[in-house]
């Protein structure tokens, strides 16, 4: 029992860094905190549901769709965030607060209030090896997420384009005198963003029931890892990740699968009153 | 930088706005008061008004903790409370509704104690993200503890409100929304009179101070988090008081709908849009917003209607940061969020 827990805590740590990802690197590069995160990736789960369920499309094949809508809404997203005046964090907060309302119930009338999920039969069946148990679904989810992590860790620390995006993530104004385009690494990180969501929405459709409510859970999830790792820093996010996968687990096993929902936000808020700053972090 | 200019033109500010206050309030008053006799008795639209006027109540306790700077995302963790507080002493301790309301209103003051402690060391974003976190715990301990408060499933008959016998008058809330529309109108009318007087009053000038510029408030003896914690406990007291009657108005509640992130929203975009640091910007918010959603907008798009709200909110961060109200007075130059509210942690 006990590796079977480890097992789909680690799997589901995995998938949850990979949505955490989107919201860190737009916090990180703009300091806009968006609220609307779990919305849009609901977004994405409801196109690749259509996709799949009414069009019969290959669940492959709803990746790029969902990253194509994603990539427009957030450079729409991204034009209104440019307009906020100081202090950002804040007022960042109070319009994606907005925006998430309105993506929200955008999605209420098109795809109506109905749970809806991706079932793929083949997902449900796992591997069984002395009590040892892992469904494919958990698997396809551990590896799927950990390909996507080690791509952007590629992007992110072995190119120029990473470089600068990191050196916005760690102070503005001096990357702007190094001749980094501030503005346009915003841009690009909003891109990047839109393209974490655009692949994590579809499986998030495939694990859990996809309404126009649940958004509100991705977004406590997204901020509480990207506040674990500490502002800005992408390495402890996989940590952090799997810390709150495990977690949820073990609270799923002792408590109840009703106790789950409260982890994330009772982790939240004993990082926000202890370290600030993150596990790993250090005061900036 | 903090003199006793600051305190003095806040309080120069306010008797200059007195005027424009007052020929508003009357109009609104009057059509307040006369709306029964004005739509004939029409249950539909005094049932939307008592809500409206519920909503500003929910909107001006809310400002009580905005006018301090700080942005608060988990209100409906209050109302939440309050509403459950209420109808589990009405339902299953067998109180009368008139004592559970009050009741309601000290045990949210209690939720707001606690969030308090953890809250009140985070400033700004990290403040707005904490209060968004704290909304889980009380919805998700309602959710589980199935002995005390049935569960996820929610509690059906609540009592409404009993009727009342002053001498001769008999007030029957059951038969007619009228009773509990005047009901609803002078808890509002007391609230908005409770907040103008908390803005003019020591406490008030003190928060608007640390909205202002909080270290230099610390340095004039102004004891922030006191003052910020004491403004959430009033913001808690009457949220609750607000979610315990609304409890007893519909007479339904469940966990999902009274702790639902809808009753974290509403309070904070009617204060935004009518003017976070004005009396009753808010409360105008709530009478004017609340009604064009329900009578224009709820009949077009029966599912999704509710983007109304987002957008107004979009449109006020955007454009009107000082709220709509707070652009008619223009007395002051107050943006949304002052340079301290931006500090951090």
């Amino acid at each position: 029992m006990w590796t079977t827990v480890l097992v789909s805590g680690i799997s589901l740590g995995s998938f949850y860094t990979l949505i955490a990802l989107g919201f860190a690197l737009i916090f990180g590069v703009t300091r806009n905190f968006n609220l609307a995160h779990g919305e849009l990736l609901v977004l994405a789960g409801y196109v690749a549901y259509w996709l799949w369920k009414v069009c019969a499309l290959p669940f492959v094949f709803t990746f790029p769709v969902a990253i194509l809508v994603l990539l427009l809404v957030c450079l729409g997203l991204q034009r209104l965030f440019a307009r906020l005046s100081e202090p950002l964090e804040l007022n960042s907060i109070v319009l994606s607060f907005g925006v998430a309302i309105v993506i929200q119930n955008s999605m209420l009338f098109l795809f109506s209030g109905n749970y809806r999920l991706i079932r793929i039969p083949s997902l449900n069946q796992g591997i069984r090896f002395h009590g040892f148990y892992m469904s494919y679904g958990q698997l396809t989810l551990l590896i799927l997420s950990l390909i996507i992590i080690f791509l952007l860790y590629i992007i992110m620390y072995r190119t120029y384009l990473g470089k600068a995006l990191r050196a916005t993530i760690q102070d503005k104004e001096a990357a702007a005198l190094a001749g980094i385009n501030v503005a346009v690494m915003g841009t690009l990180a909003f891109c990047l963003g839109a393209v974490l969501i655009g692949l994590a929405g579809p499986l998030y459709g495939c694990i859990h029931y996809l309404y126009p409510s649940t958004g509100r859970e991705v977004t406590l999830l997204a901020i509480t890892i990207t506040i674990f790792a500490g502002v800005g820093r992408l390495s402890g996010i996989i940590l952090a990740g799997w810390i709150l996968g495990l977690a949820e687990s073990f609270t799923v096993i002792f408590c109840g699968a009703s106790w789950r929902e409260m982890v994330a936000a009772v982790l939240l808020l004993t990082l926000l009153t202890f370290r600030p700053h993150g596990i790993l972090g250090d005061k900036l | 930088m903090i003199n006793s200019s600051l305190i003095k033109n806040s309080r120069y500010g306010l008797s200059k706005r007195l005027k424009l206050d007052k020929v508003v309030l009357l109009m609104a008053l009057f059509f307040l008061l006369l709306l029964p006799v004005l739509v004939w008795h029409n249950d539909y639209i005094l049932q939307v008004f008592t809500h409206a006027l519920l909503l500003a109540t929910l909107a001006l306790a809310w400002n009580i903790l905005g006018v301090s700077g700080s942005i608060s995302l988990g209100h409906a963790a209050f109302f939440g409370a309050g509403a459950y507080a209420s109808a589990l002493l009405s339902l299953d301790a067998g109180l009368s509704v008139w004592l559970t309301i009050p009741l309601a209103g000290f045990i949210t003051t209690g939720l707001g104690f606690i969030m308090g402690l953890i809250c009140m060391r985070l400033r700004g974003a990290y403040f707005a993200l904490a209060t968004l976190a704290f909304i889980e715990i009380p919805r998700v301990v309602t959710d589980n503890w199935d002995g005390l408060t049935h569960g996820s499933l929610g509690l059906v008959g609540l009592p409404g409100f009993p009727s009342l016998h002053l001498g001769s008058w008999h007030i029957d809330f059951y038969s007619s929304i009228t009773a509990s529309y005047y009901l609803i109108l002078i808890y509002s009318l007391v609230l908005l009179g409770l907040v103008g007087f908390i803005f003019r009053s020591n406490l008030g000038l003190a928060l608007q101070a640390i909205r202002e510029e909080e270290v230099a408030a610390e340095a004039v003896g102004i004891r922030a988090n006191s003052f910020r914690l004491l403004s959430m406990l009033l913001s808690a007291f009457f949220t609750g008081i607000s979610g315990a009657c609304y409890a007893h108005l519909v007479r339904y509640i469940n966990p999902g709908l009274v702790y639902g992130l809808h009753f974290s929203a509403i309070p904070m975009i009617f204060a935004i849009c009518g003017g976070r640091f004005t009396v009753i910007g808010p409360a105008l918010a709530a009478l004017i917003i609340y009604p064009l959603d329900q009578f224009i907008f709820h009949p077009l798009i029966p599912a999704g209607h509710e983007f109304l709200y987002g957008a107004v909110l979009i449109f006020a961060v955007l454009f009107m940061p000082a709220g709509f109200w707070g652009r008619m007075q223009r007395n002051t130059e107050v943006g949304l969020f002052t340079k301290s509210s931006s500090s951090g942690i």
